[in-house]
């Protein structure tokens, strides 16, 4: 047993913490705020070569490993837990699927542009009437000739306002509900495609998030992803790839909390001595650095799995409910521990609180994870 | 096309260093390592000479054997080659030493039009190497480096001095010192870190250079500076300043 990371996954982390100190951790407070997507730094990202850290060089990734992955969306999340999500969701949910399922064709056209940052993507599963369970789905796509015409509303789609090319899963044959969805590659110049609902949200400001809804959206049939009917699996697949993302981005939020939370502690001084004295402040911290250390373990063994090729769908379900889980709980208690500067905009604790809590919810809610785990363990 | 040589120094992080309460020694057992910060300038500046101007970088370092796992790093910034001096003689070394070590292999394994050394190390700032390794050689030297320009075998450099800008010239082979001002390294990609371990490396020991390097000073010990906070605290209206004043020559601060 080995838990050592290579020199080069240690150098690839050292590079990405200098990179969110020197362009993140300035700006996240204030794109936080505006809630504005930093398009520039999508180049930049792409410049590091961050973007489809585990596909091949010939699709324009880096050639490298899902423990890379997590590690670098970690450092980015620590500084700025919205960047971290598009390069999370940006290679584990449009990279990964077009990677596992796509023709040689598909993988050159659509991964690249991505890889280069000259394109944004979006995955477009959930729907008004189906979150938690996607084979609720009433998009439909139907062939006509050579061509599919798509037609519905998919919600919540995380870079939906400023997407160019999205992943939609979409009912083709609606008698064989989850085993009746297919996977599609919808570029934003096919046309009937339209930015609903823009949502202001809690946290992940800096991350756009919107409803897509498709009116007469007419692709080429070769853009279908994988077979007629691989729907729910593609989007199942890419799920667990993407989870590992999530609870990377789950332990970067909650390794700043931490950071922030220490130093805080030792700086502030009530009745005469640092807080930091008070064993009340001491335990908070410890139980935070402590489910720091254990969901860093979960996630490093889960991107482990997947890649030496071993299951890791349980592996990712577990790495994502316990680190999110733990940042929601820990994230809440660096707020207390700073008190009311705690409670204020601007404080970067503030901030860290609102952005935990969707590590519980996207990707899957902490409920669907465990549904996932229940199903492994009493298969 | 000149050959560049960047030295640099693995340190130890400062930011992992603890004291020791009472004795005010230094905790060691979880520091980690870093190319020494202005040896960070040293690098990207001999890079970006090779972009420049062609020619080859090699980047050159002294110490013990632990100091193989800088190598990874130091090419990943960009450098053609890498040379490692390690020997578990090589432990503490004093400038004096390192700057003979390096002077031992440049002489006699590496070609060089330009070596490019950082103004000082970032544990010990001593600002020695740099020039007795040009003394060494018989090489001009030129510190507090802030600007190069190559034409042809002369290289021209803006040193940033206290009092203003001096700008010399000299002609190759020569050695600067650089600053941090010089330019702002960049920070290693993806492709740049894996494609590292492909890169040549030299190896060389003790032996190797055929040399004792005896020390000419030894250090007998290493304490921490004491820092007491004094957790003073002052309002920000103007007649707060004088009680700012006030204090900090109570502390010895101004006089
Ligand atoms: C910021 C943000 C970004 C997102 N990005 C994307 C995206 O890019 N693409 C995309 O397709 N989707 C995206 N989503 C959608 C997200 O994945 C869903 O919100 C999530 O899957 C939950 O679905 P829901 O909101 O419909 O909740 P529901 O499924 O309605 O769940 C409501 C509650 O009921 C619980 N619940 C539901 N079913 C069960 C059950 N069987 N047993 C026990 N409890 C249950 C849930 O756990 C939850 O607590 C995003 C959401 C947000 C908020």
């Amino acid at each position: 047993m080995d838990f050592k990371l290579t020199e080069e996954q240690e150098l690839i982390r050292a590079s990405a913490r200098e990179f969110a100190l020197k362009y993140l951790e300035p700006i996240a407070a204030e794109i936080d705020e505006e809630s504005r997507f930093p398009m520039e730094v999508m180049t930049k990202l792409a410049e590091m070569d961050w973007l489809g850290i585990p596909y091949p060089a010939e699709y324009g990734g880096a050639g490298a490993d899902y423990l890379t992955f997590a590690l670098v969306v970690e450092e980015i999340s620590r500084s700025c837990a919205s960047t971290g999500f598009t390069l999370s969701a940006t290679t584990g949910l449009v990279m990964n699927p077009i990677y596992q399922f796509g023709t040689e064709e598909q993988k050159k056209q659509y991964i690249t542009p991505i890889a280069k940052g000259e394109k944004i993507g979006a995955f477009a599963l959930t729907e008004p009437g189906a979150g938690t369970d996607p084979g609720a789905a009433t998009t439909t796509a139907v062939l006509e000739g050579d061509t599919y015409v798509i037609n519905g509303t998919k919600t919540f789609i995380s870079n939906g306002p400023i997407a160019d090319v999205f992943v939609v899963i979409a009912v083709t044959d609606k008698s064989k509900g989850a085993r009746g969805l297919s996977g599609f590659i919808v570029p934003k110049e096919a046309g009937g495609i339209s930015v609903g609902k823009h949502f202001q949200k809690m946290g992940l400001r800096a991350s756009q998030t919107s409803e897509i809804i498709f009116k007469d959206c007419r692709i080429p049939r070769q853009n279908l992803l994988g077979k007629e009917g691989q729907g729910f699996r593609i989007a199942m697949q890419s799920l667990d790839t993407g989870r590992i993302g999530i609870a990377a981005q789950a332990i970067g939020i909650l390794q700043a909390a931490l950071d922030e939370s220490i130093s805080y502690s030792k700086e502030r001084v009530q009745f005469g001595k640092p807080i930091s004295v008070n064993q009340a402040i001491q335990w908070m911290l410890v139980d935070m650095a402590t489910d720091l250390a254990a969901a860093r373990f979960l996630t490093y063994y889960a991107a482990d799995c997947k890649d030496k090729g071993l299951p890791s769908s349980k592996e990712a379900a577990m790495a994502k409910l316990f680190a999110s889980e733990a940042v929601s709980r820990h994230a809440s208690k660096a707020v207390q521990i700073h008190g009311g500067i705690g409670y204020v905009k601007g404080t970067k604790v503030e901030r860290l609180m609102r952005d935990a809590k969707i590590t519980e919810i996207y990707e899957g809610t902490s409920e669907a994870q465990r549904m996932v785990i229940a199903g492994n363990i009493l298969r | 096309m000149p050959n560049i040589v960047a030295c640099f120094k693995w340190v130890i992080d400062e930011a992992d260093l603890k004291v020791a309460a009472h004795s005010r020694e230094l905790i060691l057992d979880r520091v980690s390592y870093k190319i020494s910060d202005y040896d960070r300038n040293a690098l990207e500046e001999a890079v970006r000479l090779r972009e420049q101007y062609g020619g080859q970088v090699t980047t050159v370092t002294v110490g013990p054997p632990g100091a193989r796992q800088s190598l990874k790093d130091a090419l990943s910034r960009g450098p053609d080659q890498g040379c490692l001096i390690a020997d578990t003689a090589f432990v503490d070394l004093e400038p004096s030493q390192t700057a003979a070590i390096l002077a031992a292999a440049l002489r006699s394994r590496l070609e060089y039009d330009l070596i490019i050394c950082g103004e000082g190390s970032s544990d010990l700032y001593a600002q020695q190497v740099g020039p007795r390794l040009a003394e060494n050689l018989g090489l001009p030297v030129i510190t507090y480096v802030n600007k190069i320009i190559l034409e042809e075998n002369l290289l021209i450099a803006e040193r940033r001095l206290e009092d203003g800008i001096e700008v010399v010239s000299v002609p190759l082979p020569a050695l600067v010192t650089v600053l941090p001002e010089i330019n702002s390294p960049r920070i290693p990609g993806l492709k740049q870190v894996l494609a590292a371990a492909k890169k040549p490396v030299i190896n060389l020991n003790q032996k190797d250079l055929g040399e004792d390097f005896s020390p000419l000073l030894q250090t007998l010990s290493i304490q921490a500076a004491p820092s007491e906070r004094r957790r003073l605290r002052f309002g920000a209206e103007g007649a707060d300043l004088k009680k700012v004043v006030d204090a900090l020559i109570r502390e010895g601060v101004v006089s």
